[in-house]
Formats: structure tokens, sequence, C-alpha cells
């Protein structure tokens, strides 16, 4: 793979990566419960658990959280 | 079951569990290390990083194994249920595993140069359009990036809030994980010189994959289609014949197949016989694979349980599965096709001679 390309590649994987550690953080402690009520009460570790996946899927979470705070 | 989230839901079982691998894992690895330094010694030494590589990659797809048959392996024979149950830890511990060896491998053969590991990774080998030279890291590199994906949506979490056909499918990733990595190995083994022995276990581990799938399927296959006598009666419900009462075994299920192809679980308990949909209101496991624990049929794959009588999960819980009319008719336990509202109430019926 040309080096341009890998440095292409890495860059937008760390960019995204970064926004989602972000994004993952304010999610779990806030906009978590706005799309799964279930989650009110739960503990830090439920918390800290989610953490990867929301930091990889942010994108989808995002959509929900916005949709979801549309109609509260 | 849902009353608010918890990080694990532990139970003794999934301490045993977990324990038994991590035991099997330490002693796996320390034998492979073992081995190794006996085997390649003098002009042929290894070094250490090389031995621990391999064995933290071959731990890992060892286990990836373990995780791809018990699926079909409980299916065919009920006594390996128990490892199904908590398959989940399995995964999380198998990607950590992989983990390990991928940030070894980097670390060790792309670590030392001026280009950052990963950047090396990518850029170092660019035969992409030839076979034996093939870049096979990234091939592993593509099965880890999905088995991160899958270990990070592993908690319930993630099942309710992607919808369960989303999360089936991404899931269903780990066999196109499993492609990848017969590749990673394949290729690996003829650009470094690992010998043979590698290889040829990952052939045997891909026939008794596919072999176990193929013959789980065809096992249901014949079920579903040996299956149904039904019945039709006046008022036009289509009774599927089970069996004699006796026929299924106390405290567990027997499975048929409804005319629609809905799968119906005939459970068996405390003298009585009642009937569920066969599919579990989580992920879909099989429940007639379950047994009846504390009079609740329990799912066999992550514990979820519900009443025999009428499909809900005990207090506090909420969940609720479709139930079915059974009725004894000479002799033959026979249960209605039609499925009930999840949570509707149903008369299990004795059988007859079983005092309470
Ligand atoms: C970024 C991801 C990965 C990288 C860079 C990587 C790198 C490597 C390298 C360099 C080798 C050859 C080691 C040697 O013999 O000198 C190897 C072998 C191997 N890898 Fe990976 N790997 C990755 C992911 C994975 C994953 C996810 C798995 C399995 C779940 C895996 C399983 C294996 C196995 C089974 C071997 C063969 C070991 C043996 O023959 O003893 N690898 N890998
Ligand atoms: S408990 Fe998870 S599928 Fe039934």
């Amino acid at each position: 793979m040309a080096d341009s390309i890998a440095l292409a590649i890495l860059w937008t994987l760390a960019t995204y990566g970064a926004a989602g550690f972000c994004f993952a953080l304010a999610f779990v402690f806030r906009g978590i419960h706005c799309i799964d009520p279930a989650a009110e009460h739960a503990g830090l570790s439920f918390r800290i658990i989610l953490l990867p996946g929301a930091a990889a899927l942010w994108p989808i979470l995002l959509r929900r959280w916005i949709l979801a705070g549309a109609k509260p | 079951m849902s009353t608010g989230y918890v990080a694990v839901q532990w139970s003794r079982h999934k301490r045993v569990y977990d324990a038994s691998i991590a035991i099997g894992i330490a002693l796996y690895l320390g034998a492979f290390v073992g081995v190794s330094k006996v085997l390649w010694q003098g002009a042929h030494g290894i070094s250490d990083e090389v031995i621990l590589i391999r064995a933290l990659g071959s731990c890992a797809i060892v286990l990836l194994h373990v995780i791809l048959c018990i699926g079909p392996l409980a299916r065919l024979e009920p006594r390996f249920l128990p490892i199904l149950y908590n398959r989940r830890h399995l995964g999380v511990i198998t990607f950590l595993v992989a983990l390990a060896h991928a940030m070894l491998a980097i670390g060790y053969y792309h670590g030392f140069g001026v280009l950052s590991p990963v950047r090396s990774l990518l850029t170092s080998n660019p035969n992409i359009d030839s076979f034996r030279a093939f870049p096979f890291e990234l091939l592993g590199l593509g099965a880890l990036a999905i088995m991160f994906l899958m270990a990070a949506t592993s908690h319930d979490f993630w099942l309710r809030n992607l919808s369960a056909s989303t999360w089936k499918r991404l899931h269903m990733l780990v066999y196109v994980a499993y492609g990848l990595l017969v590749g990673h190995v394949a290729l690996g083994a003829l650009q470094t010189d690992r010998g043979w022995i590698g290889p040829a276990l990952m052939f045997v581990g891909l026939c008794t994959v596919s072999g176990l799938h193929i013959a789980a399927g065809l096992q249901e296959y014949r079920k579903d289609r040996g299956n149904p006598t039904t019945t039709p009666d006046a008022e036009e419900v289509t009774w599927v014949d089970v069996g004699a009462p006796n026929e299924i075994p106390i405290d567990r299920a027997r499975t048929v197949c409804a005319p629609g192809g809905e799968r119906i679980a005939v459970f068996s308990t405390g003298g009585t016989i009642s009937a569920v949909t066969n599919i579990c209101a989580h992920q879909g496991g099989p429940i007639g694979e379950g047994k009846v624990i504390d009079g609740c049929i329990t799912c066999p794959w992550h514990g979820w349980q519900y009443r025999p009588q009428d499909g809900c999960s005990p207090p506090p819980f909420k969940e609720k599965i479709a139930t079915y009319q059974v009725r004894i008719v000479s002799g033959r336990v026979q249960v209605s096709a039609k499925a009930l509202p999840p949570g509707t109430p149903t008369t299990p019926v004795r059988i007859p001679g079983d005092m309470p």
C-alpha cells in the first residue's frame, strides 16, 4: 500500500476514533438515558463497558440521541 | 433479564466458566512456549517474542474454533449446552487474546523502524496483487476489527438498542472473520518458516467447523420434515402431534415444528405439559433445548426464564414469549399450531395417571 494512502487511512481512523471517544464519554453519562430508560440507574462499570462500542458506533448513537431528544 | 443494566450478570456458573477458561489459556500458553523451546533449539532457535506471538495467535484461533463449534455441537448433543451458555464471555476473551497477539506482532515486526508501527504494517508489504506474497497480516487486521466490534457490542444494551436484526447481522460477521483468519494462517505459513503443522491443523479445524454446521443443519431439517402429523379440528385449529406424554423428558422439552415452520417447545414438568415458542425473547436462543429450573423454563443460552403456564418471566422481570394450547387425545400429546400472544396464560394439561 502506498504510504500516502496508509497515512490517509490512519488519519481518518484516528479522527473518527478521537471524535468517537469524546462522544462516547458524553453518551454513556447523558445521552444513554434518552435512548434507553433502563440505563437510568446503571452503575459506573456498566457505562465503562459500553465506551468502546459507543466510540466505534457513534454515528448511529448520535442519530438516535438527536431523534430521541427531538421528541422528549 | 431487564430490570436495569449491570456490567456483567455474574452467576456461579459464569465464574466457574471464566475461571476454567483463564486456567485453560494459561496452561495452553505455558505448554506452547515450553514445547517450542525444546523443539527449536540451537541453530533453529527462535526468539521468545516470536514464540509468544505464535502461542497467542494459535490460542486465539483455538478459542475461535470452540466458539464456532459449540453452537452446532450443543444442538447435536445436549451435554454440550453448559459451554454454550456463556459463549459471550468466551468471545470477549478470544478478542483479548487475539489483540495481545496482534499488538505483540506489530510491535515486534514493525516497531523498530522509523515509521510508526501501524503505518509500517499497512505499507511494508505492497504485494496485494500476489497470492504467495499477499500481506497476510492485513487479513489478521480485518479479522481483529470484526472481533473488536463483536466484543464491544456484546452487552445486552447493544442487542436492545441496535435492534436484534442489526445485532445478529453484526455477529454473523464472525464467519467473515473466520474466513480472513484461514487466509492469515495459510498465507502466513507460506511467508514465515513455521512449517506445515499450523496450516494443517487449521485445515482440520475448517473441516470440523463446516462438518458440524452441516450435520446440525441436516438434523434440524430432518426433524422438521419428519415431524408433523397434524389434525385440523372442527374449529380449523391445527393440532401437531408431539408423542406420548412420557416421551417428553421430565423438566425438559420436545421441540416440534408447526406447519408454518415455527418451532414449538413442549415442556413436561411437575406432571403437567405446556408449550411455548422455541424462540427466546432475548437473542432468539432455542428454548426447547433448555430445562426447567426452579419451576421456570430456562433458556440454554443466557439463562432467561419463563413460567411454563404463561410464558412470562418471573417478577421483577417483564419479558414474555408466546404460549400454545396443549391437549392430550387418546394418549397422545398435541399442541395447537396457533401461537397465542406473548404472555397469554394457558392451562397446562395434567398427564393422566400422574398424581400431583
Ligand atoms: C493486526 C492483526 C494481526 C497481525 C499484525 C498478525 C500478525 C501475525 C504474524 C506476523 C504472524 C506470524 C508469526 C510468525 O510465525 O513469525 C501471525 C501468525 C498467526 N496469527 Fe496473527 N496477526 C493478527 C491478527 C490475528 C488474529 C485476529 C488471529 C486469530 C484470532 C491471529 C491468529 C494467528 C495464528 C493462528 C497464527 C499462526 C501461529 C502459528 O502458526 O503458530 N492473528 N500473525
Ligand atoms: S437467554 Fe439469551 S437467548 Fe435466551
